[in-house]
């Protein structure tokens, strides 16, 4: 019994890993351009085609491929930034998530008509390695992945809150007219922040490969789930993401473990999340 | 004179619309539904390019009726709002003589009613559902050629037994994916097994595409489990096989029926053994299957491993070969031919007879069709049954 618990909080620790990194980019998007970024999925699906081809075509590790696979997206974001989100930014809300809306289903269809829907895998010494430790198994792949997610996360803490980019970025989500007015230019750092958000989700993307492949409609899963973590974690709360990644792990591990019928019950968990994390946000500041 | 003018050029136009009229109804036409984009964009394409061979090997040899055959292939998208009107439009615009794809079941339901109103020959690709079975009870042009998915299921249960027999495997875990696919007659599926003979310890549902297997493998890993059987789609595939290593769970076989499998799975260690099922493989060894993979790798290079490849090969040459024999593309005829096919094709045999729900569908294939396949070396080899068996059935999952 002890086993299956500890198991259990092991497949947790490791699902949070994956959570927090296709959160990362979507906190921050959130939380500094006050977009909610409903492509943030088909990003994530970018990155994990551009490692699957680099494998493919160049045999290049998944784990090497997520630096190419953020620059290509990197890039990206800036060309779908200065072409659609910048037009919108000071607009209502609405538009900018329904333009988001529009180039998720876009880059999706794109990728069906390029790539086909059926799913596309890559092999990799480590994908059969696994880490045991007493009753405890994991893979080596998602155990890279929780590293990856924890320097990355520590990463862009450092960038954000112990250099001048970071100080130009958190001032700019303050108080956008405040940061324009003391000389800061607003519309890079919006670019900026938007690229490095679009690069983490295709890092995301490039280390989920080796466990679940490449296919046109992977992201949307992965939005879902990140939009329940960064309300948890709070707006734009980006070292929030780690625990709220784990508590959505720990919940999704358990109730597929303990509750019968779990396996397919456990998908509706972060619904229930954003339910009671709302209610009791606004419970509290009643 | 302007009028003149006038009346001249469309009358021209006219007799120009007419003569193309005239060669368009020359020519036997046959409209092909099939999802050419979205999720089971795999099969619909492999279907295309099985039609296709099939189309320029009839016009090479004349044609049909020494005609040549015109195929009009339309993309339903495997959705019933696309795949109702390009039905409609192969009846009302195209005229065709007969309608072959409809892969989903979906798209099989909902055409039902168009095709009681106008009754064209249809020769059904796919839609295995027992709900278009009963829909079209009473049709009389209604060729269906892809096994129903009880017949499905009867070759699951008939290949557990040679599991069980062979190996003395005893113990089964099921994972099946929460909708329709997966769990529709779930419940009938572990009485039957227990009928069989086997203990179903644990089975548990799954949403499609989540990617985290770990819990429930955790919880299958706990009873010493000899199978490990998965429902779910081809996105799954990867992540349970995965997933089972990374736990220390080793049933002694895997076996799982997605309909397609990833692309570049069978190249993959993490796939060594696992089984599936199909309707065909590259490696049958049939003679009209070996014909058929030298025929496909002439004309496009490659080979497929969809089996509904060799299925659309297999409809359009009996449907002209049943016209050829009617000698005209009267549909009373042309039924009478057809239902009397005895074919060695690359799908195995086939013959049509009365459908068990609705007698006067015309049935092809049933649990017959199946082979079961093991990924091995790169390849999918045939492991039962034992007359298209390239190989005996791997015990012991590495």
């Amino acid at each position: 019994m002890m086993d299956l618990f500890l198991q259990t909080l092991a497949n947790a620790l490791i699902q949070s890993g994956t959570y927090a990194l296709a959160s990362s980019g979507l906190a921050l998007a959130v939380g500094v351009l006050h977009i909610v970024n409903f492509a943030h999925g088909e990003f994530l699906m970018v990155g994990a085609f551009v490692a699957y081809w680099l494998s493919v075509l160049a045999g290049i590790d998944p784990i090497v491929s997520l630096v190419p696979a953020g620059a290509v997206m990197f890039a990206a974001s800036g060309v779908i930034y200065q072409a659609s989100i910048r037009r919108v930014l000071l607009a209502p809300e609405l538009n900018a998530l329904l333009l988001t809306f529009g180039i998720g289903i876009t880059l999706q269809n794109l990728a069906v008509l390029v790539f086909g829907a059926t799913p596309r895998v890559v092999h990799t010494a480590y994908q059969l390695t696994a880490v045991t430790l007493g009753p405890v198994s994991v893979g080596v792949a998602p155990l890279i992945t929780l590293i990856v997610s924890v320097a990355l996360l520590a990463g862009m803490y450092a960038v954000l809150y112990r250099t001048g980019v970071g100080k130009s970025i958190r001032a700019v989500a303050q108080n956008r007219t405040g940061a324009h007015l003391v000389g800061l230019d607003v519309d890079r750092i919006y670019l900026l922040t938007f690229g490095i958000a679009s690069a983490l989700a295709a890092i995301a993307g490039a280390m989920v490969l080796v466990r679940i492949g490449a296919s046109p409609h992977m992201g949307f899963g992965f939005v879902l789930k990140a939009f329940a973590i960064i309300v948890m974690a709070g707006l734009g709360n980006l070292t929030g993401v780690l625990w709220a990644s784990l508590v959505l792990a720990t919940a999704e591990a358990f109730v597929r473990t303990y509750v019968p019928g779990g396996g397919g019950a456990a998908e509706a968990v972060f619904f229930l999340l954003i339910f009671f994390t709302l209610v009791w946000r606004s419970w509290r500041t009643a | 004179m302007n009028k003149l003018a006038v009346v001249l050029v469309v009358v021209a136009l006219l007799a120009m619309g007419g003569t193309e009229g005239l060669a368009q109804r020359e020519q036997v036409r046959i409209g092909i539904s099939l999802p050419l984009t979205g999720p089971a964009s795999a099969s619909g394409k492999a279907a295309e390019a099985g039609y296709r061979l099939a189309l320029d090997e009839i016009n090479k040899a004349g044609g049909v009726l020494g005609r040549r055959l015109q195929v009009f292939i339309e993309d339903d998208g495997n959705l019933p709002a696309k795949g109702v009107p390009i039905f409609t439009k192969f009846v009302t615009v195209d005229r065709v003589h007969a309608i072959t794809g409809i892969f989903g079941s979906a798209i099989g339901v909902s055409i039902v009613g168009p095709a009681k109103l106008h009754e064209p020959l249809i020769a059904m690709l796919g839609a295995a559902s027992p709900l278009v079975e009963r829909g079209f009870e009473g049709y009389k042009y209604l060729f269906h050629y892809h096994p129903w998915a009880y017949h499905n299921m009867e070759a699951v249960f008939n290949f557990m037994e040679f599991v069980r027999t062979g190996t003395g495997a005893s113990t089964i875990a099921i994972l099946y994916e929460d909708g329709p696919f997966g769990s529709a007659g779930i419940g009938d599926t572990r009485s039957e097994l227990i009928k069989r003979g086997f203990d179903v310890p644990f089975m548990e549902s799954f949403k499609t595409g989540s990617g985290d297997f770990t819990a429930l493998l955790t919880r299958a890993k706990r009873h010493p489990v000899d199978v490990l059987f998965w429902i779910g789609f081809d996105a799954d595939a990867l992540p349970i096989a995965v997933q089972s290593r990374e736990i220390g769970f080793k049933p002694r076989l895997i076996f799982g029926s997605p309909a397609s499998w990833p692309v570049g799975y069978e190249g993959n260690p993490v796939a060594r053994d696992v089984a599936g099922m199909a309707g065909w493989t590259s490696a049958s060894p049939l003679p009209a299957s070996k014909e058929f993979v030298k025929k496909y790798q002439a004309k496009f290079g490659s080979l497929s491993e969809e089996y509904m490849a060799p299925m659309g090969y297999t409809i359009l040459t009996s449907l002209a070969a049943a016209m050829n024999k009617a000698g005209t593309t009267d549909k009373d005829r042309v039924t009478a031919e057809l239902a009397k096919t005895d074919a060695d094709t690359p799908v195995g045999r086939l013959r049509f007879k009365p459908s068990r729900l609705s007698p006067s569908v015309y049935q092809g294939f049933d649990s017959d069709l199946w082979m079961v396949f093991q990924f091995r070396e790169g390849r999918r080899v045939p492991v039962w049954p034992k007359h298209v068996a390239a190989g005996p059935l791997a015990w012991r999952w590495r």
